[in-house]
């Protein structure tokens, strides 16, 4: 190899590092996904040990915090079981912040291998997540790869990120937030969609599986929530969110509902903190206009829900009523 | 171990550093190891396969090339090609056979079955046994000499870049090349490192993308009808194209790197202006590996004449078993006798359409003429498409006659319209096709190689950055490796 091949070769290569570098910290920087849950962090870290209802999950969980008094969301976008596992280990163990009850969120693509093996967002995640005991777990070392893209490169494969952070940019410096919840879900009504069988039956193909109705790994780490919640006496109470008439039917034609969730219940009910389950799931059937897509409420429907949850909470303090309102 | 894992970036430099590191008589030792790690990744246990293969071929050769009467040079040969087909027959199409003949079994109420056993196909079996047949074959031809050197032999069959899913290499150009090895190259590392990233762009950028539109089209057969599934199927043919030949760009850029040439595998097969000119341009190692060892082997001559039906037969038994050999399925059966069909017919009416060029005055614009050529062979090609790509049989036929039902076309181009994923497939597909056509007219590789170091850097960098935002990352299998 002459000299200046290598001085070149040697020159390109610190080259890429360092544009890789600055490719990195940008994406950290200015990535929305970034922007909103390092903000949720920021905002958690603002509570003293007074939390009643810590709600987690993914964007599904619309607890409206302006009405559910004393509650925190922090569920944040595409969160799997897993990781919701890990972030409540951050709170419970290492900031030992402890609140009342945990929401969590239980729905069936909560429970499904496509929410397991989502790693979006790996650069927000890695300072969570424990990924050798992920991998362990999972019986699966490319699991460890992803520790490396989120601290190296987080930006990589992300251009849908990269493409919302400058759409969104001016949308983030007006950012409202309140106890992690995110009114933004307001400007479509899944009621004027064209087809919504259509809509529903793509959805629910991208994000459950006919194959695997509950996800190993995740089984693995939905018992360690509870034996988390127990060891730390946090209660939990599991919410399967309202979704339209037209995903739950297609749901039900991948997955086998009532064997998956007399499956968590079997878990569930090993553990004395564990309340009991809200299902929701359909409980606006009848009100598409209460929807965003065919699985996410939109900001009315997410008002109506919290209301009724909020009621239900309540109710579950009264040891008369949750006889009948938790099975 | 894929090559677009994290894992090979880190296994492929540090062979590449210990292979210039070492001298020359011990390069072949390091490979050879290399190349059984690799093999490792996938399962352990099968690398006992290879180097059965290996064995059995190496001391087979050797007997081919002594002097012996030729009723036993046959026999010898005889023995290599059945234990060789013999151990792809029983980890491939074993239960292929099983089935089928269930189905016969129970069609005629036999109440009685035959087993069906749970195995792993060992990935790469397909390619590696043709290449170590290859070689007693060429021996036997007295086309190529016996190696006695076993650990080269070895490396032969297990090289590790075109392992797993070719180029299927002839010994007459893989084994010299191991017997000498090359000294490090700057220009040979440049060149492989571009073909390499650009093999990378077409697996992760474009094939990875395409797969998920075909994938929900083709998983789906009952809920999808026609332009969906007319674009799925065209989109498949790209995917497909994009897959393999981004796999062999990586294979024979990783091997160029290191001094070896492997072959070109795929040379712009969507320009053919016939169904022979596409074979020719496609899977270049596999036609031409059928070519040699099975259509020219069979018989179609006769006192010194070709008997041309007899010919023609011969070539629609080669694509036959060239489609078995894609997959132990009716499928794959069925895509081999499309096209094994069609390039009969298309000999055996070539003077027919030339006669109708001529009536037509078509043969008086080329261009015309090559692009209905084109557009011809690619209707057929994507057709045949429809089995390859199809889960079953049965499913290959309600996605055929799905795709005249154009009662949904309102409704599927505005889901499609939305799919931002399927427009950029798209994109980078056409940006492919211009970008080949440019490389051909142009040469711009060697175009850009002239250009000063700064216009060089930013489009290498660019180009890197470019794959590794817009690709998707989570690791694809390449679709050959089932095979």
């Amino acid at each position: 190899m002459s000299k200046q091949f290598a001085r070149r070769f040697i020159l390109f290569i610190s080259m890429l590092i360092i544009i890789n570098l600055l490719l990195d910290q940008a994406f950290k920087a200015f990535s929305v996904h970034n922007i909103l849950n390092n903000k949720l962090d920021e905002q958690y870290a603002e509570y003293d040990d007074t939390l009643k209802y810590l709600a987690i999950g993914n964007s599904h969980n619309c607890v409206n915090t302006y009405i559910l008094e004393n509650s925190f969301n922090y569920g944040s976008p595409s969160e799997s079981l897993i990781q919701s596992y890990y972030k409540l280990k951050h709170i419970l163990v290492e900031k030992n912040k402890r609140p009342e009850y945990v929401i969590l969120q239980s729905d069936i693509s909560s429970f499904g291998p496509m929410s397991a093996d989502r790693y979006e967002y790996n650069s927000y995640w890695i300072k969570y997540i424990n990924f050798l005991e992920l991998a362990k777990i999972k019986k699966d070392r490319k699991v460890l790869t992803k520790w490396i893209e989120g601290n190296f490169f987080s930006y990589a494969g992300n251009y849908k990120d990269v493409q919302l952070s400058i759409v969104y940019r001016a949308k983030m410096k007006d950012l409202e937030m309140y106890h992690g919840y995110r009114p933004h879900r307001d400007y479509k009504n899944f009621a004027k969609h064209a087809n919504r069988q259509r809509a529903a039956w793509n959805k629910a193909r991208r994000i459950l599986s006919k194959d695997v109705y509950f996800d190993d790994a995740t089984r693995v780490y939905f018992e360690k929530i509870m034996k988390l919640c127990q060891a730390h006496d946090v209660k939990i109470v599991m919410v399967r969110y309202p979704m339209t008439k037209e995903f739950s039917d297609e749901e039900r034609k991948i997955v086998p509902a009532e064997k998956l969730f007399g499956e968590v219940e079997e878990i569930a009910t090993r553990y004395s903190v564990y309340q009991g389950t809200f299902d929701y799931h359909d409980l606006y059937f009848n009100h598409p206009e209460l929807f965003f897509d065919p699985d996410h409420l939109n900001v009315k429907g997410s008002d109506l829900l919290t209301e009724r949850l909020a009621k239900d909470l309540k109710d579950l303090e009264d040891p008369e009523i949750k006889v009948l309102l938790v099975p | 171990m894929l090559f677009n894992s994290l894992e090979y970036l880190i296994f492929l430099p540090v062979v590449v550093i210990l292979y210039f590191s070492i001298p020359d008589k011990w390069k072949w030792v390091l490979l050879l190891l290399a190349s059984y790690i690799f093999y490792m990744f996938w399962k352990v246990e099968y690398v006992a396969l290879i180097m059965f293969t290996t064995l059995v071929d190496y001391f087979i050769g050797i007997k081919l090339a002594q002097k012996m009467p030729k009723k036993r040079k046959k026999a010898y040969l005889a023995l290599s090609i059945i234990v060789n087909l013999g151990m792809l027959a029983g980890f491939k199409y074993l239960n292929f056979f099983s089935e089928s003949l269930n189905g016969v079994l129970d069609f005629f109420n036999a109440g009685i079955s035959t087993p069906v056993f749970n195995i792993l196909l060992p990935v790469g079996i397909s390619f590696y046994i043709f290449q170590s047949l290859s070689y007693t074959i060429d021996v036997y031809r007295g086309i190529a000499p016996a190696e006695k050197h076993l650990g080269k032999f070895a490396l032969y069959v297990s090289f590790f870049p075109q392992l797993v899913a070719g180029p299927i290499e002839r010994s007459t150009s893989l084994i010299p090349q191991i017997a000498k090895p090359r000294a490090f190259d700057e220009q040979r590392l440049v060149s492989g490192l571009k073909l390499m990233i650009w093999g990378l762009f077409k697996k992760m950028v474009i094939a990875d993308r395409l797969s998920m539109f075909v994938d929900y089209v083709y998983n789906n057969p009952q809920q999808n009808a026609g332009v969906p599934i007319i674009l799925a199927t065209i989109l498949f043919a790209f995917q497909l194209y994009c897959d393999f030949s981004g796999y062999t760009d990586i294979a024979r850029g990783s091997a160029r790197i290191m001094g070896y040439d492997l072959m070109i595998n795929f040379n712009r097969p969507f320009i053919a202006k016939s169904l022979r000119d596409f074979w020719n341009r496609w899977h270049i190692s596999l036609t031409t590996w059928f070519r040699d060892y099975l259509l020219y082997s069979l018989p179609y001559i006769k006192n010194n004449k070709i008997i041309y039906p007899l010919f023609h037969l011969n070539l629609f038994i080669t694509y036959l078993i060239m489609g078995l050999w894609h997959g132990a399925s009716w499928t794959f059966v069925l895509f081999g006798a499309i096209n094994g069909l069609m390039v009969a017919l298309e000999i055996m009416t070539q003077n027919l359409r030339n006669r109708f060029y001529t009536f037509t005055h078509i043969s008086r614009y080329e261009s015309l003429k090559n692009l209905i050529g084109t557009l011809a062979t690619f209707s057929i090609i994507v057709f045949s498409l429809y089995f390859f790509r199809a889960n079953s049989l049965s499913d290959s036929f309600v996605l055929i006659r799905n795709t005249f039902d154009f009662s949904t076309m309102r409704e599927a181009f505005y889901f499609m319209r939305q799919d931002n994923e399927l427009i950029f497939g798209i994109l980078m597909v056409i940006g492919l096709l211009v970008a080949e056509h440019l490389h051909a007219k142009y040469n711009l590789v060697s175009n850009l190689a002239s250009k000063p170091i700064f216009i060089r850097w930013s489009v290498y960098l660019g180009f890197i950055f470019f794959v590794i935002l817009f690709g998707v990352l989570h690791a694809q299998k390449f679709i050959y490796f089932q095979f």
